[in-house]
């Protein structure tokens, strides 16, 4: 029955996205601004770049920190409908309705996490097609596997946002605090070598991170068992712990008083 | 069901809803549901009326299991809203004061997730959702994005959608809230048609008090989070004297002995003057009219005008509730941000 509450209201959400069909491509904007302005701005940074062992272009290296840029950014905007279903009616509707409180919330986050991983396949064909090489086409599975997982946690921050905000006003103002420094704390722009010591160690403390290197090894086929295996085992402990926090809180807060 | 066995819960299995010294109390301190005790039987429409910030809203969320008491007990269909809140919801439908169905997609498709949402087997959800589409006659547009329907026409689906999993118990918040009259009465017309076809007891919260007249097999009227009173409109309006006439007098001489006879005829409930009108409420206003002529004119009184109406709910409404006007509690602050966000969203 969980499984299949989960699905109905992934159902919708997936059903809504479908018919917003402006929102896609206005979305991709953002990202593509970046890989263009920012991929060509910084591209005489190379020698650094190789100096710690990255032997591409400047736009290669950092087409893996916009892809996670579409997946942060997607993701942590998406639970921002939990706010306009407790508004309009819908999340009474189901909330009286005899289906589980967290197969709402996991519903919700599923059809982010795979709206997320659309958008940002979007974005990297826009750049395979800015001239960003991938040492085999398969290699996109892989990539889409990690941002859904990844989208999946970063869904869960923010319906756990939307769930605990009484406005959009206090939505919006701390996911647009949260956003922006868990980008820029990563290795997305700039290799984690370079860093003074200390962002160093914060970017460390970041899921971003982790997604970002496990990304850029996947692209460039530069893959070790052990920093691939350690990579991934972060992102599932946040996965998996976002996921579990976001139905608690979820649950939690749905029950009193909108 | 294994809620037999309790011989409390089998007590309220005899009534659709029953509330028993209902009450909660906000964080904040204020007391919305005060007490409440209501019976209401299986198969009744049941009218739920109050001004504004009365209660009604926070007594319907105890009872769809949305809100949880602050003490006393409340059944829905035979389960408890507190304990057997899953049991609660398998058996109601809640159709909301705004529409709740989903703009983009099609009827159809809201009536899909509506069925997905109550569990209704996908081999008989494609013939429920066929058939309440004919009930509400929204057969011929169903395959159009509800972004196209009119108020009166998402309405209809909202209802619907309610219907579809065949509750036991229908909640209809202000259903005709906003809507013009000949959708309103399509929609009376509507709400008697499923009463009838479906034989489900309807709990309904309405401010219009022709509504609660047409529909209601009994009314409570509620304010300030307490029940002042309880009963069918037609006994609730009758206690206020069947019939009221008003007339007017030539003159003011001689008015007061006039009055004075007229109270002791048996059949006059009550009389009051205002100058030269007075009003009369009674029992049987067609026979009292000869009677008052025949008075008036052995006391050399001039009946200028006279007429017959009957007492309305409306009248009932304001004798419990009084005439002042209501501070809106905070709700008309929720209408404007949702209005601000619909801009917003447009």
């Amino acid at each position: 029955m969980m499984l299949s509450d989960t699905y109905t209201i992934f159902w919708r959400e997936m059903k809504r996205y479908r018919k917003s069909r402006s929102g896609v491509l206005i979305r991709l904007i953002q990202p593509a601004i970046w890989i263009i302005v920012i991929g060509n701005t910084f591209a005489s940074t190379r020698p650094l770049i190789q100096s710690v062992g990255f032997n591409g272009s400047y736009i290669e290296f950092m087409a893996p920190g916009v892809i996670m840029l579409t997946a942060i950014f997607t993701s942590i905007f998406g639970g921002v409908n939990t706010l306009w279903d407790r508004r309009y009616g819908f999340m009474n509707k189901a909330l009286t309705s005899p289906i589980s409180r967290s197969s709402i919330a996991l519903g919700k986050m599923l059809a982010i996490s795979l709206i997320s991983a659309l958008q940002s396949s979007l974005i990297l064909g826009i750049a395979i097609a800015l001239g960003v090489s991938i040492t085999n086409l398969l290699m996109v599975i892989p990539i889409m596997l990690i941002v859904i997982a990844f989208s999946l946690g970063f869904s869960g921050i923010s319906v756990i946002v939307a769930a605990t905000s009484k406005s959009q006003e206090t939505f919006w103002g701390v996911i647009n605090f949260l956003g922006m420094p868990l980008f820029m704390l990563s290795p997305a722009l700039f290799p984690l070598e370079l860093l003074p010591n200390w962002l160093a160690f914060v970017a460390k403390l970041n899921p971003v991170t982790y997604s970002v290197l496990l990304i850029r090894q996947i692209m460039t086929g530069t893959i070790q068992i052990f920093s691939v295996a350690f990579d991934i085992a972060v992102i599932c402990g946040f996965v998996v712990a976002m996921v579990a926090l976001a139905s608690y809180v979820f649950t939690r807060e749905v029950n009193k008083p909108f | 069901m294994v809620a037999i066995y309790n011989p409390e819960i089998t007590c309220s299995l005899l009534h659709a809803v029953e509330t028993q010294s209902l009450s909660k109390i906000y964080s904040n301190g204020l007391k919305a549901v005060d007490e409440i005790s209501i019976k209401i039987e299986h198969g009744e429409i049941f009218g739920f009326l109050g001004p504004n910030g009365a209660g009604k809203s926070t007594t319907i969320m105890i009872l769809t299991t949305l809100l949880k008491p602050t003490s006393g007990k409340a059944y829905v269909a035979g389960f408890d809203v507190v304990t057997q809140a899953k049991n609660v919801r398998q058996n109601i439908g809640y159709v909301q004061q705004d529409s709740t169905v989903d703009e983009y997609l099609t009827g159809r498709e809201n009536l899909e997730l509506q069925a997905k949402l109550n569990h209704i087997p996908r081999d008989t959800m494609e013939k429920r959702i066929n058939d309440i589409l004919e009930v509400v006659e929204l057969a011929d547009r169903q395959r159009e994005s509800v972004v196209t329907y009119s108020g009166g026409m998402r309405k209809r689906l909202d209802i619907a959608g309610g219907l579809l999993h065949r509750p036991k118990v229908l909640f209809l918040d202000e259903p005709t809230l906003g809507l013009d009259i000949q959708t309103r009465y399509k929609i009376w017309d509507y709400i008697k048609k499923i009463h009838n076809e479906f034989s489900i007891s309807i709990f309904l919260t309405t401010h219009y008090m022709e509504e609660a007249d047409k529909l209601c097999d009994n009314i409570s009227i509620i304010d300030h989070g307490k029940i002042k009173v309880t009963g069918s409109p037609k006994n609730l309006k009758s206690s206020l004297g069947n019939e009221v006439i008003i007339f007017e007098m030539d003159s003011e001489v001689k008015s007061e002995n006039l009055i004075f006879e007229m109270r002791k005829i048996p059949t006059v409930k009550d009389i009051s003057a205002d100058g030269l009108e007075v009003t009369v409420f009674t029992t049987s206003g067609d026979q009292l009219i000869p009677q008052i002529f025949q008075r008036a004119s052995d006391l050399g009184i001039k009946i200028e005008s006279i007429s017959l109406t009957k007492p309305t709910l409306d009248d009932v409404f304001l004798s419990y509730t009084g005439r002042e006007l209501r501070e809106d509690n905070g709700k008309y602050d929720r209408k404007k941000e949702r209005e601000r966000i619909r801009k917003i969203r447009a």
